[in-house]
């Protein structure tokens, strides 16, 4: 393999890191702040590539209008199921029975309706901008996924700056370190949890209208997703957005390099054995790793 | 559910002075095995025999996927895993010219040893790595097994039946197996090994500070539910003679054998039996009849009973035993 296709492939492992990240992130808030693992995420991906398909096909919204006006339209279907179902289930600061078959009970409906509205065919979103290049010296990619990248970006910079800049994102901060410690200084848990569940509703759906930009899609099409975004996570320490990122990172390298030595048909088998090894190597992620360094020092 | 516990420690330290709980409970067991054993022999049509059938094989994995997920609280989605290994590997060493019954064993052997590979690093961390890890596992081996070339890859493989097809053979298999899993389930839960399982579920680290090790007893009960499923999957395939990598190791496999305990009452002996009866009888109907959604109606079903009746048809049994008889004490008093 010579420098240039060694760069391509590198430049392609991080547009697509991009998206691995925003599409996370939303399991990451969720597990952070309720402790929940969000199992249903899948399908909101799934529903997120269909909502950015049908505002391209009947309305001819542009996909990238599409993705933005996924993200409110998500968070109001978060907040419903939120008060719908997930503020009935015992409360826990780990991951129970009842909230693990609740959202995969969640994500077969939300699947099985995928399939009796739209049908098992392969669809995609196609745009003029689906199938131009950019060329930057001797590296070629397709315009759609930069621009994704950068959609994935503003997301990933918006949700920082909320974070880090007004009082949901400190309340946010404060429930994934010490939820008891939160309660104590006056963090309203209930609303937290309501908002936090609603963006990361908006995330999944947000990304997966990304998603459906890139690649063609089925009701099923949130599956291998979920897988990558758990290993993601699992490689971030769960808890830790910065982790996230650097997860994807890891993910979308080794997926893309992957493709050199080991066939297609096996892709999603090298996702989970990342999984198996992240789990016995790091268990607390990329981030646990950073913390005990500081801890040595 | 920690009230529940309470009630089980007072009902192992009540058991030392009457009969044990375990043999108790014995007795409509043993009813219900010799009124199954005798079934065939009534003259029951083969149709019946074959509906019987498949709901002994769910019965056996039901019950298996309980001690792991209803006794220990270790939600799996991946038990489609052990059911189809214990299928292939059943078939595959059954052509070769095994005895059918070392078959079925080296089947669940096998399930055992896939099930450390999940387990071993998953169970010694806190939080739902086991869970997630069973989502990856069971996407992982579906995709090696449609591929592997040795199996037939997608297309699936046959096994070839020596000697004439024999019904009522599968189904004492089926039913030996079915008594096997529900007996191993009684004495897991009446055991000392079954309290650590639930006192993990309800506070993995008291029970650790109590002396329990998490990490030994939860691998213990899920190589235990794992052989259990892979036996199960070896039954099956021995009736089915043909199995392929979608039938066996399907994601609608994972789903049922996690359905049937809840809809049952998981956590229980008898919840999973119960529930594994509804969905044999269930199962088929709604396929012929909604071959599209019958997922979607199990998600509903299972999000239902989550949120109203968490411990399935024992709990609502129980619930309503306890309406009556608070009627009935509260007319007495008046």
């Amino acid at each position: 393999m010579n420098t240039v296709d060694f760069l391509n492939l590198l430049v392609s492992a991080f547009l697509l890191a991009g998206v691995y990240a925003a599409m996370s992130v939303g399991m990451t808030i969720i597990y952070g702040v309720m402790k929940i693992v969000n199992l249903a995420h899948a399908g909101f991906l799934m529903l997120g590539a269909y909502f950015v398909f049908e505002l391209y096909s009947r309305f001819h919204i542009d996909p990238l209008v599409g993705v933005l006006l996924a993200f409110p339209a998500f968070y109001f279907i978060g907040i419903a199921l939120h008060w719908l179902m997930i503020r009935r289930i015992p409360k826990s600061d780990q991951p129970t029975l009842s909230s693990l078959l609740l959202l995969f009970g969640l994500w077969l409906v939300l699947q099985n309706l995928g399939y009796l509205i739209w049908g098992n065919s392969d669809r995609a979103i196609l745009t003029p901008r689906t199938f131009s290049t950019l060329q930057f010296g001797p590296i070629i990619f397709p315009t759609v996924r930069l621009v994704v990248f950068g959609a994935a970006v503003f997301s990933l910079g918006a949700l920082e700056f909320v974070l880090h800049r007004t009082w949901f994102g400190r309340a946010v901060r404060v429930l994934m370190q010490n939820s008891d410690a939160g309660r104590i200084v006056g963090v309203n848990v209930d609303r937290t949890a309501r908002i936090a569940f609603g963006v990361g509703i908006a995330f999944a759906g947000t990304a997966g209208g990304m998603l459906a930009m890139m690649y063609s899609f089925t009701p099923d099409f949130g599956g291998s997703f979920l897988l990558r975004a758990f290993v993601i996570i699992v490689l971030g320490g769960l808890e830790s957005f910065s982790g996230v990122a650097i997860g994807a990172v890891i993910l979308a390298v080794v997926e893309t390099f992957s493709i050199l030595v080991i066939p297609s048909g096996y892709q999603p088998a090298i996702a989970f054995s990342l999984l198996v090894v992240a789990l016995v190597v790091l268990p607390d992620g990329v981030a646990g790793l950073w913390n005990k360094r500081q801890r040595w020092t | 559910m920690e009230q529940e516990a309470a009630v089980d420690m007072t009902e192992a330290a009540s058991s030392s002075r009457s009969l044990p709980p375990f043999l108790r409970s014995m007795g409509p067991a043993v009813l219900l095995l010799i009124v199954l054993a005798l079934l065939p022999l009534a003259g029951l049509g083969p149709n019946n025999i074959r509906l019987l059938f498949v709901t002994l094989v769910w019965i056996t994995a039901s019950v298996a996927w309980n001690i792991l997920g209803g006794f220990a609280g270790q939600v799996s989605f991946g038990f489609a895993v052990f059911y189809g290994l214990g299928a292939y590997t059943t078939a595959i060493s059954y052509n070769a010219g095994m005895d059918r019954f070392f078959a079925i064993l080296l089947g669940a052997l096998v399930a055992l040893l896939a099930s450390l590979l999940v387990g071993l690093p998953t169970f010694r961390l806190k939080g739902p790595y086991f869970a997630i890890a069973t989502i990856g596992v069971s996407e992982a081996v579906r995709v090696v097994m449609t591929n592997l070339e040795i199996t037939g890859g997608a297309s699936g493989y046959r096994i070839m039946e020596q000697g004439p097809f024999n019904q009522h053979l599968h189904y004492y298999i089926a039913l030996s197996l079915a008594a096997l899993a529900v007996a191993t389930s009684m004495l897991v839960r009446y055991s000392k090994f079954g309290l650590a399982l639930l006192s993990i579920r309800e506070d993995e680290e008291a029970a650790s500070d109590l002396g329990v090790n998490p990490f030994r007893s939860k691998l213990m009960a899920h190589a235990l539910g794992a052989a259990l499923t892979g036996a199960a999957g070896g039954a099956f395939v021995g009736y089915a003679a043909f199995i392929h990598p979608q039938g066996v190791f399907g994601f609608d496999i994972s789903v049922a054998i996690l359905l049937m305990p809840i809809i049952g009452g998981v956590g229980t002996v008898w919840g999973p039996v119960i529930g594994a009866v509804v969905y044999g009888l269930v199962h088929e109907e709604l396929i012929a009849s909604f071959p599209e959604f019958h997922l979607l109606l199990y998600g509903l079903l299972l999000i239902l009973i989550i949120l109203f009746e968490p411990g399935g048809v024992m709990g609502l049994v129980e619930n309503s035993f306890r309406f009556v008889r608070a009627r009935s004490s509260v007319g007495s008093h008046s």
